[in-house]
């Protein structure tokens, strides 16, 4: 029973067979100027650009054929960790900019870490609002269950911030802070799932992004003063060990220029500050 | 007594027929099991769980017959690596293989080296199905191999079969009822398999996001219909497993 060089030269076969499986996601083409290669651009994006990247992936792919792009979407650190891990992403699109930057500074990316979009929050509540939220007040109410992300989670620190200017403002009470985070049930692995979590009637309340919550007829928005409220920045990077080097660079400039911008818009996202 | 037992059959039926119920109410199972995601996910799994059969039957039926047939002094240490991934939390087995198959891991560096990537690849989506799941096989089968009679072996070898004849003819056809359930519940663990996938591969459309991946990216998107659509699949073929154990365990009891 002890065949083992035909049984590694087996399993080599069968890892071998195997591939061709995953050849989609791999870059494997050279990264050529010609356009007559077709290019598969592997774009890891965060939860909150999930929606605006399958529409900016169909019309970039209308406008270049020849481009296909596949967005993988997840909580900004997930995927900034799966990329140092060796994960084979082409361009990296965060809801933030300290994550691109790490791998700026790990030596990880091909050129710097570029804004490409801005965003604000809101408060979301289930349509049916169980808890009564009326203002960001209602926050720190006794009782009321609010869903968060995890520490990592770029949202988390955009609430943070947000959380901190309330509670410098006037009309909210001292130890607002405290109240807020001790009525935190659950934190998230990304922000689309804060949004779900209300949709379904898990949680009284959430802060996502203003682009979650557009065009959404599960969840209300509870507005957020425009003078308190938080904008995030979110910044990409194109990743060295990408094949496709070229075109991820090309398909991040497109993003910031008029065709790119217009589309995010619609998706309730603003231009980078 | 008989209310106490109805009690706990409710809560493991009812979450089940829950989902079967919200997938057909919802009326657009057809369409979103046609959408994009599930359809490159049903393809991914039904691919990669054959390739981790192949690979099971391959290394674990030999494996499986030395730890039935042979005494060794590190057989009882090579039990317990085998069945140690069967009680490890997948997300440890995820883990564990990033360190070892990842661009900084044991072997992924070398790999890395000569152009090969497995991490975040549809290999490494098999590698960790077989992590999981091959020690189902290899439990069954060892179980197989030491219920046959050793008369009928010897018998065999006294007309003049060698050894390879003998296990061909004698061994395999009479494990088979075993080597065959430890088969479906190999795939049932891989076809299943989420945790060290989503850890160890990651989780991108066509390439490494399988059907349980897709029930947790959806929902975690706010897309429940396809997560509930992704899920249905995922519980038919964890019923056909059942019914399928269940006809080799009573084909093993009449022909073992």
């Amino acid at each position: 029973m002890h065949r083992f060089p035909g049984l590694i030269a087996a399993l080599a076969g069968v890892v071998a067979a195997c591939s061709p499986a995953g050849a989609t996601a791999l870059p494997t083409e050279a990264p050529t100027a010609a356009r007559t290669t077709p290019v598969s651009l592997v774009v890891f994006a965060a939860a909150s650009l999930r929606d605006a990247m399958e529409g900016a992936a169909a019309s970039y792919s209308a406008a270049l054929p020849g481009v296909t792009i596949q967005v993988s979407t997840d909580s900004s650190a997930t995927l900034r960790t799966q990329i140092e891990q060796g994960a084979p992403a082409d361009l990296f699109l965060s809801a933030d900019t300290r994550n691109p930057q790490m791998l700026v500074d790990a030596g990880l990316t091909d050129g710097p870490s570029v804004s490409f979009a801005g965003n604000t929050l809101t408060i979301i509540v289930p349509i049916a609002n169980p808890a009564g939220i009326r203002s960001p007040a209602d926050l720190a109410r006794a009782g009321v269950k609010l869903i968060a992300a995890g520490d990592e989670v770029p949202i988390t620190k955009y609430t943070s911030d947000l959380i901190e200017r309330l509670s410098a403002s006037d009309g909210y009470p001292a130890g607002f802070a405290a109240a807020v985070a001790a009525n935190v049930v659950s934190k998230e692995d990304n922000v689309k799932a804060i949004v779900t979590k209300i949709a379904l009637e898990e949680g009284d309340v959430g802060i996502v992004y203003r682009s979650d919550a557009l065009g959404r007829d599960d969840v209300t928005t509870i507005p957020i003063p425009g003078d308190l409220n938080v904008t995030a920045t979110y910044a990409g990077v194109v990743v060295k060990r990408s094949a496709n080097v070229a075109a991820a660079h090309a398909f991040l400039e497109w993003l910031l220029g008029p065709d790119g911008q217009a589309g995010l818009s619609t998706f309730g996202f603003r231009p980078p500050d | 007594m008989p209310a106490l037992a109805g009690l706990l059959v409710l809560f493991l039926g009812l979450p089940v027929v829950a989902l079967v119920v919200r997938a057909v109410g919802s009326g657009v199972l057809g369409q979103v099991a046609g959408t994009r995601a599930v359809v490159d996910a049903l393809s991914l799994s039904l691919a990669t769980t054959a390739v981790t059969i192949v690979l099971t039957v391959m290394l674990g039926t030999p494996l499986a017959y030395v730890l039935a047939r042979r005494r060794f002094r590190a057989a009882a240490l090579v039990e317990v690596a085998v069945d140690l991934p069967i009680v490890l939390p997948p997300s440890v087995a995820g883990l564990a293989l990033l360190l070892v198959f990842g661009r900084q891991g044991w072997l992924g560096g070398s790999l890395d080296a000569l152009g090969i990537q497995i991490a975040f690849t549809s290999v490494a989506v098999v590698l960790a199905q077989t992590f999981v799941a091959a020690p189902f096989y290899v439990r069954s089968a060892r179980a197989g191999f030491m219920a046959v009679d050793r008369d009928l072996e010897d018998a065999a070898r006294v007309d003049g079969a060698g050894e390879a004849q003998v296990i061909r003819f004698i061994t395999i056809p009479l494990a088979s009822a075993a080597l065959a359930g430890g088969l479906v519940m190999t795939w049932a663990r891989a076809l299943g398999e989420f945790g060290a996938t989503i850890m160890f591969a990651g989780s991108l459309g066509g390439a490494t996001q399988t059907l349980p991946l897709v029930v947790y990216a959806e929902f975690g998107s706010g897309d429940l219909d396809a997560a509930v659509a992704a899920a249905v699949i995922l519980a038919l073929a964890a019923f056909a497993v059942l019914v399928a154990a269940r006809g080799l365990g009573r084909r093993a009891l009449t022909t073992g």
